[in-house]
């Protein structure tokens, strides 16, 4: 079973089901890889880079598993420590990427579970749930194709909000720790991901989203 | 989007959704770089310790403009189990300039590194055969000094080690 550790060691970051990736998304795992190479290799400026490039896809990282803002920053740092006082672990720089993602999905995991510990409810992984567009939470302003999605995405059920939130934050999404994350055995993910991705496109053509 | 978007558009449009409704704090890297400033050092660099200073200004941050040609020079010695250096920080004709020493005189690179929002610019040098280096430019502001000696079968050669921040 799915244990806890406060950081993981190296971790193989290989997935099972890479989907497809956009160039962008692609090019910054390649700049974070030689950014991390450059810096094993000794220039301190290598590091800024990595973290200036890292830190925003890490935030959503964290942010996909729940976890509330303030607390979501304190995990995106403390991952950067743990890669600090791991590097030497990370034997290849293009893993790091992944290894610094799924440090902080465990950090958050296990930063949820703690604060979440006075309630001992069975499905608080599950517990997570987008804002209304139109509530008072959501400050921001909202083009017409972002609301629409919003509104669609907030009529599916709280696993494919919070599965779908994680696919498409992470792109190379780890779909055996993701199962173990979201207690789900690994052969449903990919199964369920398709499922939750038709509801969508449903609920978008029913609203005439999908233009 | 076309009449039926695929998976891979959806994922892409749930990802720029979540980066307009959920964007990270625009301080999280400044944020995260001062905490490994505080910690990094301590793990990947042996931290000198700052054992005797003279003449360092008062001020946090005195020379943000660049213009304070009246600040003197000042000294600050550092050292560790296996290493001692000694930096001069001085202004000529305006500009700083960073002298160095360090001991044992063993090939290493020198590299300045700003601190913060410092106006100092990183750069890298190498140590002379007599544990001397220069930069000649180096701005002004928070900076920190880290070593590496060059990688060889010296077994006798220290690992690397870093200064604690100083104001240049």
């Amino acid at each position: 079973m799915y244990q806890e550790h406060a950081f993981p060691h190296l971790v193989g970051v290989m997935s099972m089901h890479e989907t497809a990736e956009n160039p962008s998304s692609s090019s910054v795992w390649d700049a974070a890889g030689s950014a991390f190479r450059r810096w094993r290799d000794g220039d301190q400026r290598a590091l800024d880079d990595l973290v200036r490039l890292m830190s925003p896809v890490l935030w959503h990282v964290v942010r996909a598993t729940g976890l509330e803002r303030e607390p979501s920053e304190d995990v995106v740092q403390s991952t950067w420590l743990a890669m600090v006082r791991s590097a030497d672990r990370i034997s290849d720089p293009q893993a790091v990427s992944g290894w610094l993602c799924t440090t902080a999905r465990r950090e958050a995991w296990r930063t949820r579970k703690q604060s979440t510990r006075s309630t001992p409810v069975e499905d608080d992984a599950l517990e997570f749930r987008l804002p209304s567009p139109d509530s008072p939470e959501s400050t921001v302003v909202l083009d017409d194709e972002h609301r629409t999605l919003w509104s669609a995405l907030s009529r599916l059920n709280e696993r494919c909000q919070r599965l779908l939130r994680i696919v498409a934050t992470e792109q190379r999404p780890d779909y055996t720790r993701i199962a173990a994350d979201l207690q789900m055995p690994v052969g449903s993910i990919g199964p369920t991901r398709g499922r939750c991705l038709d509801k969508l496109r449903a609920e978008l053509n029913r609203t005439g989203g999908a233009r | 989007m076309n009449a039926v978007p695929t998976d891979d558009e959806l994922l892409a449009s749930i990802r720029d959704l979540f980066e307009v409704v959920d964007p990270p704090p625009a301080d999280l890297a400044d944020g995260v770089l001062a905490a490994l400033a505080a910690a990094d050092l301590e793990l990947e660099y042996e931290l000198l310790t700052l054992v005797e200073s003279t003449g360092v200004p008062n001020g946090v941050r005195s020379a943000d403009t660049g213009s304070d040609t009246d600040s003197g020079p000042w000294t600050l010695e550092y050292s560790s189990d296996t290493c001692h250096l000694l930096v001069r920080v001085s202004t000529v004709d305006g500009t700083r300039r960073i002298d160095g020493w360090v001991v044992p005189a063993v090939p290493m690179a020198v590299s300045l590194s700003p601190v913060g929002s410092s106006g100092v610019t990183a750069q890298e040098t190498q140590v002379d055969d007599h544990g001397r280096f220069e930069f000649t430019a180096p701005g002004s502001g928070q900076a920190r000094l880290s070593f590496v000696p060059a990688a060889g079968d010296d077994p006798t050669a220290p690992r690397p080690f870093a200064t604690p921040p100083f104001l240049v």
